[in-house]
């Protein structure tokens, strides 16, 4: 095969590689890049009650600034995001050691395992609001009988945030497992033996090998967590939307209804901007800290 | 010695206490809303709850009355079906090139599309799709939710492709084979698991997917994640209706999350993992 003709199939290989893209690419531009620009456009518009627009500059954004209910939002995002992501950590790490050594693990089990965080938000938020129901609910009724004071869980502003990591947490703490279970199952087995020969106690092994061997892997499912616990949504909004009051307005929430319930598109905008900021702030953040902890 | 063996016994007999621990807490909420959605009206909301009872159909059959659940679940059906399928044709020559180019932008592009919070697109959606007149539509459904399933298509693949030699490309090459054709008749057929495992994957988070049907549907094309408001209605009373339709809206993904729990961890961590 001469030169030319070389090139000729490789410029041709490549044009085929770019049509076999093209779909993917052209839909992801039309779907999610251009509405992307339209929202940051939108970003800069004020709409009047007659559905008339006028440039507004940055009066979105110096407006956001001053709104206690963002800072609140911002508060209560922040709140139920350290709360839920260090209590899924902590139980699906100490779930992957219990699974790790269980060996052999049925297929029954392991779909067990996985049904919390394959069913629907929606759905494991109906049914907790069934089991939290403060005068009603099985779980009053547990905690009375264990003489314990009942709680008003989702009704309740105070506890309201931490309910909802507790149910958050139910539902992806085996997604936690099951990722640092991978972790654990492609470690070298002879890092322990070296341990055992050296007589170390199973807490030391822990702690001064397996965690540190483990941390990239824990920081990846914290990357995975975090993104969908900063826009946390559907399980807040099948039981409080928002509430009580605004306990729960988490800014994906408030947000959302600024945008469909009150119609301010352009606030709502500067808003979800703000939020898609701060998610890709937090993925980049521990992204570092992944390079920081791999070995 | 045997010093050693009751200890390492006893370390086991732990080890299962704690996992049968971790599966009750795991399983009993479940179970309690499985249970529920059986009870006879009276016993759903008696208290102290109750556990013995005799089950009845009875809240499924008031469900299928009082609600239209039935075509909640065909809009769900034809929303999950078509986005996955869109999900599919797009993504899977995408994941073979990227895989083949080594050029990554496209997977990412998507990737990143999906960790954006879903109401930023939704506005702008919301906005132009009343314009065209396309709120309540199918087709605007089917295109938001394949927004979800086509990075899971992609990156559940990329690792497939990636595991087929080169050579067995570089011969069909050398035999002239067309990029197109080498995907056709001798990639597929060796992604095929890949393929079902994505789709399964794909289908079960657009059934799950709650926001975009939230704004984008209508009464007449509701999905049933959408509809689950409609459910809940007013006051406590309705318990045993609310627990059946959640027991029938999560059965679909569970049992297809099942088929595939053996490969499951790697295609749901969009390959940050090896599972």
């Amino acid at each position: 095969m001469s030169d030319t003709a070389a090139t000729l199939t490789q410029d041709r290989q490549k044009l085929e590689m770019a049509a076999l893209s093209a779909p993917a690419v052209i839909f992801t531009i039309a779907m999610i890049a251009f509405p992307v620009v339209y929202t940051i456009w939108l970003g800069f518009q004020t709409f009047s009650s007659t559905g008339k627009q006028t440039f507004a500059g940055l009066a979105n954004y110096t407006k956001l600034m001053s709104d206690v209910e963002f800072w609140h939002g911002l508060w209560i995002t922040i709140a139920l995001f350290v709360l839920s992501l260090v209590l899924q950590l902590v139980f699906g790490v100490w779930l992957a050691l219990v699974l790790f050594h269980a060996k052999r693990l049925p297929g029954i089990v392991r779909s067990l395992f996985i049904s919390p965080f394959m069913m629907p938000p929606v759905v494991a938020g109906m049914m907790w609001l069934v089991i939290l129901d403060p005068s009603l609910g099985a779980a009053n009724y547990i905690l009375q009988s264990l003489g314990l004071p009942p709680s008003d869980w989702l009704a309740s502003p105070t506890w309201v945030i931490p309910t909802v990591a507790l149910i958050d947490s139910w539902q992806w703490t085996p997604y936690v497992a099951l990722i640092v279970l991978g972790g654990l199952q492609s470690l070298p087995p002879s890092v322990y033996e070296a341990a055992q020969i050296d007589g170390a106690s199973a807490f030391k092994t822990f702690q001064r090998i397996t965690l540190p061997l483990l941390l990239p892997t824990i920081v990846t499912a914290a990357i995975l967590r975090s993104v969908d616990l900063l826009r946390f949504f559907d399980i807040i909004y099948i039981t409080t939307q928002g509430g009580p009051g605004n306990a729960s307005n988490t800014l994906n929430i408030y947000g959302f209804r600024v945008g469909f319930e009150f119609f301010n598109i352009g606030y709502a905008s500067a808003l979800m901007l703000t939020l898609t900021a701060i998610v890709f702030g937090a993925v980049l953040a521990f992204n570092r800290l992944r390079g920081a902890v791999a070995w | 010695m045997t010093d050693a063996v009751n200890t390492d016994r006893w370390i086991r007999w732990l080890n299962l206490v704690q996992l049968v621990l971790a599966g009750v807490i795991i399983m009993t909420p479940t179970v309690w809303m499985v249970l529920s959605s059986f009870k006879p009206s009276f016993e759903v909301t008696a208290y102290p709850p109750t556990l013995i009872f005799t089950p009845t159909l009875d809240n499924y059959v008031e469900l299928t009355k009082t609600t239209p659940f039935l075509s909640y679940a065909l809009n769900s059906l034809i929303v999950t079906v078509g986005s996955t399928a869109l999900g599919l044709l797009f993504g899977i020559p995408a994941a073979f090139a990227v895989s083949w180019t080594r050029i990554s932008w496209p997977a990412i592009l998507t990737l990143a599309a999906r960790m954006a919070p879903g109401t930023l697109f939704l506005l702008p959606w919301y906005v132009m799709f009343r314009q065209v007149g396309m709120i309540g539509s199918y087709t605007a459904l089917i295109l938001s939710h394949a927004v979800i399933t086509l990075p899971i298509v992609i990156w559940v693949l990329l690792p497939s492709f990636d595991a087929i030699p080169r050579s067995v490309f570089e011969a069909a090459q050398v035999d002239g084979c067309s990029v197109t054709r080498i995907l056709w008749r001798i990639a597929l057929p060796l992604v095929a698991s890949g393929i079902a495992v994505s789709a399964i994957l794909a289908f079960v988070f657009s059934w799950n997917y709650f926001l975009f049907a939230l704004v984008l549907s209508n009464g007449d094309t509701k999905t049933l994640i959408a509809a689950a408001f409609n459910f809940i209605g007013e006051g406590s009373t309705q318990w045993g209706a609310l627990m059946a339709a959640a027991t029938l809206i999560a059965l679909p993904p569970l049992v297809l999350a099942a088929l595939v729990q053996r490969w499951l961890v790697s295609g749901l961590t969009l390959g940050a993992v090896k599972g």
